[in-house]
């Protein structure tokens, strides 16, 4: 039993080398996923765990009717996306997006902040 | 860069994702933006490329007065297709009782075949069906640690996320819960050694999982601490209903609860949980298990990480908003 849970941490060492890429997770956005904000951002930044493939990266935002806000295509370096915005009223906003990491795994989400007091 | 170098990045990549089966994309068990970890007592409901290596549980027996049983297994899953995956896993254990003889040696080799039935992504729905199999007399069936004949357990499982609740349910939605039915059917139906039924088994089991990755990624992001955002809490449950052929044995259902924890990162996760016996026929006291599961699709994506066969070998779509 011993000799065998030796054997684990030594498995971890061996497998990190190895361990190159992944799924990309969102990591943090601004504005924060589930925030309110008192004034209208500009932009909305997106940084996720590993790095984007720009060309089947992206990202749209819509308002409480579902009308896009943002101003077309989002742009990628290395883990970040940045999608910009059109002038926002007060209200809620959702954060449709999907990542492909650079070794193909994809992965997708969805947030919502919120503008001013609402 | 030039525009002969754009061109010729753009036809390189085109070329790699030509060549990359895209179904690779949701290995694991991705389901839209919900990710099901691979629980340690019950399967999740994807197939994929994962090692689980060790899980290792420590339990005392339902016996009076109790034996104390440690198990050691190993289990890995490969998917030949996108949709197919199978699971070989082998299990150690020694069971030793206060002041008697100790029994040690390998259970009977487990295999398991998969088939994803679904992945429906907008409602974080998974259904997998399989089929288990112990292969009889492959273990240490001399020493009573396993048996002489299989065992066929036909099994769903399915895997069903909250995030399609809507947004007033706030922090509902990182809920998620897992479950799988199987009917284990015995190779034989009477026990020569034991003079006694082999029963027929209802098997079943499932999770109540909550997401700390998914509640800060999809429904806000409370900026706690890097480890919590990596929890996943978890109550898992482990059941068998003898159903049929049980003439002379107990018929009560017997089965574990475990409340326990498990940290999820990009190529690894580690769980830990107890195990409480439901009644006195399931075990003495809390039990402890703990589990190092392997993300291989994520550690080698362009190698092991990969079905065996194809996928659909279809360039990815590009994503247009």
């Amino acid at each position: 039993m011993r000799k065998f849970l030796t054997l684990v941490p030594l498995l971890c060492i061996a497998l990190a080398p190895v361990a190159a890429r992944a799924h990309a997770f969102l990591d943090h956005a601004s504005p924060l996923v589930g925030s309110t904000v008192p004034a209208a951002p500009h932009e909305v930044v997106m940084t996720f765990t590993q790095n984007l493939e720009p060309a089947f990266t992206t990202a749209q935002v819509t308002d409480s009717s579902g009308a896009r806000v943002d101003q077309g295509k989002a742009q990628v370096s290395g883990n970040t996306m940045t999608v910009g915005l059109k002038a926002l009223g007060p209200g809620s906003y959702k954060v449709h997006w999907h990542a492909l990491s650079v070794d193909t795994h994809t992965t997708e989400g969805a947030f919502t902040f919120h503008v001013g007091g609402k | 860069m030039s525009g002969n170098h754009r061109c010729l990045r753009a036809l390189a990549l085109a070329l790699v994702f030509a060549a990359l089966p895209f179904t690779d994309a949701f290995a694991h068990c991705f389901v839209g933006a919900r990710f099901f970890p691979a629980t340690l007592a019950v399967d999740d409901p994807c197939v994929a490329d994962e090692l689980s290596l060790p899980t290792i549980s420590w339990s005392r027996t339902a016996d009076m007065p109790p034996a104390t049983e440690w198990d050691v297994s190993a289990e890995i899953s490969k998917r030949i297709t996108a949709d197919f995956g199978i699971s070989i896993g082998e299990t150690w254990k020694q069971i030793r009782g206060p002041g008697g003889p100790t029994m040690a040696g390998f259970d009977n080799l487990e295999t398991t075949a998969q088939y994803q039935l679904l992945k429906d992504n907008s409602h974080e729905l998974a259904m997998l069906l399989g089929l288990i199999v112990d292969w009889g007399g492959t273990g240490a069936s001399n020493s009573g640690i396993a048996t002489p004949y299989s065992v066929f357990t036909p099994t769903y499982y399915f895997g069903k996320g909250l995030g399609d609740l809507p947004d007033s349910a706030g922090w509902l939605r990182a809920f998620a819960v897992t479950g799988q039915i199987g009917y284990q059917v015995p190779s034989r139906s009477f026990d020569l050694v034991q003079q006694a039924l082999i029963p027929q088994v209802l098997a079943w089991g499932g999770s109540i999982q909550y997401s700390m990755p998914y509640l800060k990624s999809e429904i806000q992001d409370l900026q706690l601490p890097d480890f919590i955002n990596h929890l996943i809490p978890i109550v898992e449950f482990q059941m068998s209903t003898p159903a049929a052929n049980n003439l002379g044995n107990s018929p009560i259902t017997t089965g574990t609860i475990n409340p326990g924890v498990i940290w999820v990162g990009s190529y690894f996760q580690v769980g830990l949980e107890a195990q409480v016996p439901v009644n006195h026929a399931s075990g003495t006291g809390v039990g402890v298990l703990g589990q190092l599961h392997l993300y291989l699709d994520d550690m080698f994506p362009k190698t092991i990480g990969q079905p065996l066969i194809g996928g659909t070998g279809a360039a990815p779509q590009q994503l247009k908003f």
